[in-house]
């Protein structure tokens, strides 16, 4: 099982290679209390503390974030301007250290085990823990929640339910264990990931009877969180206080959280922060933030974000069904003038196929002796052309229709593709540029030849976006491509548990998807966060996106 | 009199019944999907046609377009105008919390206008084409030409590199704190205030120097009336009503223009609040927040009309 460890013991934070290598290890004593635990007297005394000693109480921290979420329900969402307001007032089943990011610890589950066919999760709950209306959080209220995010009734979408397609039933033992029985085996790594999502926060089993299963307008619904809810104005603030009788004594340290609703990349986010109207601002643009980092007495910060921004084919059109054509496309693309093109708007960073910053990834110094990753195109370039001639497409395309999201990366990274594509491939494209809403309508119906968005994966782990991304028949998979060795491949990694095996099919996918494009990787997202030096416990520099660490119980203020 | 007033209120009348149909008609065949943004992305993308079913029908889109627009009608006649899309929170209470804001803009703008542009019109007129008709006959054309949504922009970056200061964040009402509450609404008022001023400096300029030419100013200057007086009391107020129309049509422009300049400043008033909608297509909030406009642009220039008799005695309603 997975092997959290006690604050007291941790001298620096755990790598994701370490924690997967635990994982491995801990595997062989499945069933056994985990290494932390053995020797105390009760294993629920895991209780999560700062990590410097000098952390006090008190003080309100004004955070900065897109706080206008078009409904309430957080488990039907895919936004931060659920989780970033939200969060806080919530708990999950597990969850990522906030001290680093990455490493799972218990949260309302105190320890687990994994029965050795893999089939088989228990988690075994904490007793005495109470919602912010009084009542006790039992096995009913995780099941109810559960049950929900793996198999949401109609008219309830979860987009997180794929991640759990292998959970086949969720047992509940007694009032403070919850079992969930698998179909089929799935990487315990994934399985662990999926429940500590930052996305399936725990609610009541009566809130949800009582709303028929539906939450998207109740807008203060009762969590176990270290914040409760007191006031909340649309589209500005919204307000919340520390919850006294949080399970996890001397947790939350702040007494108040000011959620200010200060849209990503904007300069009213970044002019708030530089004005000192914000504590802490979170997906800030890189000039306020170059100019943040400029600053006596501020900290900006970088991370990854769980992102990729693509360009799709329509593959139902001629060129596109030829991979060589969708190849030459993608050499001819030079992401890292990409990347520059759009540095004052949005941090990119230059990547392939699968998370560029994910250990299983090819290594960016080698990355970037491929084709098509070069800082000098040429080569790449020739190899596009000869692409083409050989694909009968010597003399170029002509008007194809090139849709765009009206989003400012969107806009700025099409005139440039154009360009590029113009210029070294004589294909020529008419931009139309059209609302987000009218993008997916246009995707969805095939009414496109090239069409630029982003997507998000919930995990790292390739085995989430492999299927939502790439798969066959992927919601989002909007070019509607098909390989099958491929979909072999990614079948086959769903359900291998052994990481060494499944990190060795990386390698492959990515050589497939090099030659047959499912899209053209423009760019992965990063995150710019910035705070005054008087806010501690924030450590946003490992964090993997911004949605599974938002809840503020570590953070304090001097 | 009456008559006149009932023959105007009728008019008004259809003018917002066939704005509301416009608008109503218009948000339901554009394209895109409104789903989009109650779902996010990743949600919208999982989304099966029983589930879309469920909440179109939930959201009471699933009725006929004459239901839809007659529910629309009593959701108005209740005093509540129909809930958001999303968050189920009232249009009235948005208009309420936010209106009051957008209001203060409207008006102070407007009355920056008069006192900007009124003076500079009087000064022009007076002195044609000597330096300082120059001056501002170029800063009336330039603040007609620079794009409210631009010098906002400039203005905040100013305010804040130079001055390392933002206006607040939060809607701030006059009754609960009047110095926040101006420091919201000034720079906005600025901006579409200089612009509309530039408006009236110029009318007000073009009408006076065809009013200063009449027989009666000759005959009062012939009196021996001091220049201000004969100016300011003879043939100001006849040069005042186009101005007072123009103003009326300005207003309009103000509720146009406010929603760019309270984006660009981030006030938290119904102009941004209509932005956000239209981005998100809520379409209950965008049918309302329209047909409130509407109703503004026709009471105000039904008022500015009615102020016309009060203006110039010989005019005459029938």
């Amino acid at each position: 099982m997975a092997d959290p460890v006690p604050h007291k013991a941790r001298k620096s934070p755990v790598s994701r290679r370490s924690f997967l290598k635990t994982l491995g290890v801990a595997s062989a004593t499945v069933g056994a209390a985990p290494a932390f635990l053995r020797g105390r007297a009760d294993a629920q005394d895991f209780h999560l503390k700062a990590v410097d000693p000098a952390a006090k109480a008190g003080g309100t921290l004004r955070f900065g974030i897109l706080n206008a979420p078009a409904h309430f329900d957080v488990h039907q969402s895919g936004t931060i301007a659920n989780l970033g307001p939200q969060a806080p007032m919530y708990d999950l089943l597990i969850r990522r250290d906030p001290r680093d990011g990455n490493t799972i610890i218990p949260d309302l589950a105190y320890k687990w085990e994994v029965a050795p066919d893999g089939k088989k999760y228990t988690f075994h709950l904490r007793k005495g823990v109470k919602f912010h209306d009084g009542a006790e959080m039992t096995s009913a209220d995780m099941k109810a929640t559960y049950d929900r995010i793996v198999r949401p009734p109609k008219g309830v979408v979860i987009p997180r339910s794929s991640l759990f397609t292998a959970v086949g039933e969720i047992v509940t033992p007694d009032p403070y264990t919850i079992e969930f029985r698998l179909t089929e085996p799935r990487p315990r790594a994934f399985m662990l990931g999926a429940f500590a999502s930052g996305w399936n926060i725990v609610v009541r089993k009566k809130t949800l009877d009582d709303n028929q299963g539906n939450l998207r307008q109740v807008m203060n619904f009762p969590g176990t969180g270290p914040f409760r809810h007191v006031s909340r104005k649309d589209k500005e603030v919204w307000i919340q206080e520390r919850n006294p009788n949080y399970w996890n004594k001397g947790l939350p340290y702040l007494d108040k959280l000011e959620i200010y609703n200060l849209p990503p990349f904007s300069p009213e986010l970044g002019s708030s922060f530089l004005s000192g109207k914000v504590d802490y601002a979170r997906i800030m643009d890189p000039v306020s933030w170059r100019k943040a980092k400029e600053m006596p007495g501020v900290t900006a910060t970088a991370m990854n974000q769980s992102v990729i921004q693509a360009y799709y084919f329509n593959m139902k059109r001629k060129p596109f069904a030829d991979p060589r054509v969708r190849r030459a496309l993608h050499l001819a693309t030079d992401r890292h003038v990409l990347v520059d093109v759009v540095k004052d708007t949005a941090p990119m960073q230059v990547g392939g196929f699968v998370y560029p910053f994910h250990e299983w990834s090819t290594p960016k110094a080698e990355m970037e002796k491929r084709l098509g990753y070069q800082k000098d195109p040429k080569a790449a370039i020739q190899e596009a052309k000869k692409l083409m001639a050989a694909a009968g497409y010597g003399q170029g395309l002509k008007n194809l229709d090139f849709v765009v999201r009206d989003i400012a990366t969107f806009k700025l990274w099409a005139v440039a593709i154009q360009a590029m594509l113009k210029e070294n491939l004589n294909v020529e494209t008419n931009l139309r540029v059209v609302q987000t809403s009218q993008w997916f309508d246009e995707a969805a119906a095939g009414n496109f030849d090239l069409a630029i968005s982003a997507v998000v994966s919930s995990l790292m782990d390739p085995s989430d976006y492999f299927t939502a991304w790439y798969g066959k028949n992927g919601p989002q998979n909007y070019s509607g491509w098909t390989n099958e060795e491929f979909h072999s491949l990614a079948h086959n990694l769903e359900r291998e548990v052994d990481e060494n095996k499944r990190k060795a099919m990386i390698p492959r996918a990515e050589a497939i998807m090099e030659n047959d494009p499912p899209l053209v990787p423009v760019a992965w997202e990063q995150i710019y966060d910035a705070f005054y030096n008087r806010v501690h416990g924030q450590n946003a520099t490992k964090f993997f996106g911004i949605y599974d660490v938002t809840r503020w119980d570590t953070v304090w203020m001097s | 009199m009456q008559k006149y007033l009932l023959r105007r209120g009728l008019f008004a009348l259809g003018t917002v019944i066939g704005v509301s149909l416009i608008v109503f008609v218009v948000l339901r065949i554009l394209p895109g999907d409104p789903l989009v943004a109650l779902l996010g992305v990743e949600g919208h993308a999982k989304m099966t046609p029983a589930d879309r079913a469920v909440i179109m029908k939930d959201l009471g889109f699933s009725d006929s377009l004459p239901v839809q627009y007659g529910r629309w009608l009593r959701d108005i006649a209740s005093g509540q105008l129909g809930k958001s899309f999303f968050r189920g929170d009232t249009v009235r209470d948005l208009i309420l919390h936010r209106g009051p804001l957008s209001a203060e803009i409207a008006l102070l703008a407007l009355v920056i206008s008069w006192l900007v542009g009124l003076p500079v019109g009087i000064l022009s007129a007076v002195r044609p084409n000597g330096w300082a008709d120059a001056i501002t006959r170029f800063l009336s054309i330039l603040f007609i030409a620079i794009p409210g949504f631009w010098l906002s922009m400039l203005l905040v970056l100013a305010l804040l590199f130079w001055f390392g200061y933002k206006a607040p964040i939060l809607v701030v009402q006059v009754w609960e704190n009047p110095w926040q509450n101006l420091q919201i609404i000034l720079g906005p008022a600025i901006v579409l205030g200089l612009a509309q001023g530039a408006y009236i400096a110029r009318m007000s300029r073009s009408c006076l120097l065809e009013v200063i030419r009449e027989d009666y100013v000759r005959t009062a200057r012939a009196k021996g009336a001091v220049e201000r007086a004969v100016v300011l009391r003879h043939a100001l107020p006849n040069a005042l009503l186009p101005v007072i129309t123009i103003s009326g049509v300005l207003l309009g422009f103000v509720l146009g223009g406010s929603v760019a300049v309270e984006q660009a400043f981030g006030v938290p008033g119904l102009g941004r609040a209509l932005v956000t909608a239209i981005i998100e297509r809520d379409i209950i909030v965008v049918q309302n927040l329209v047909l409130l406009y509407a109703l503004i642009f026709v009471a105000v220039n039904a008022l500015v009309d009615l102020s016309y008799a009060w203006l110039d005695p010989r005019i005459r309603y029938q």
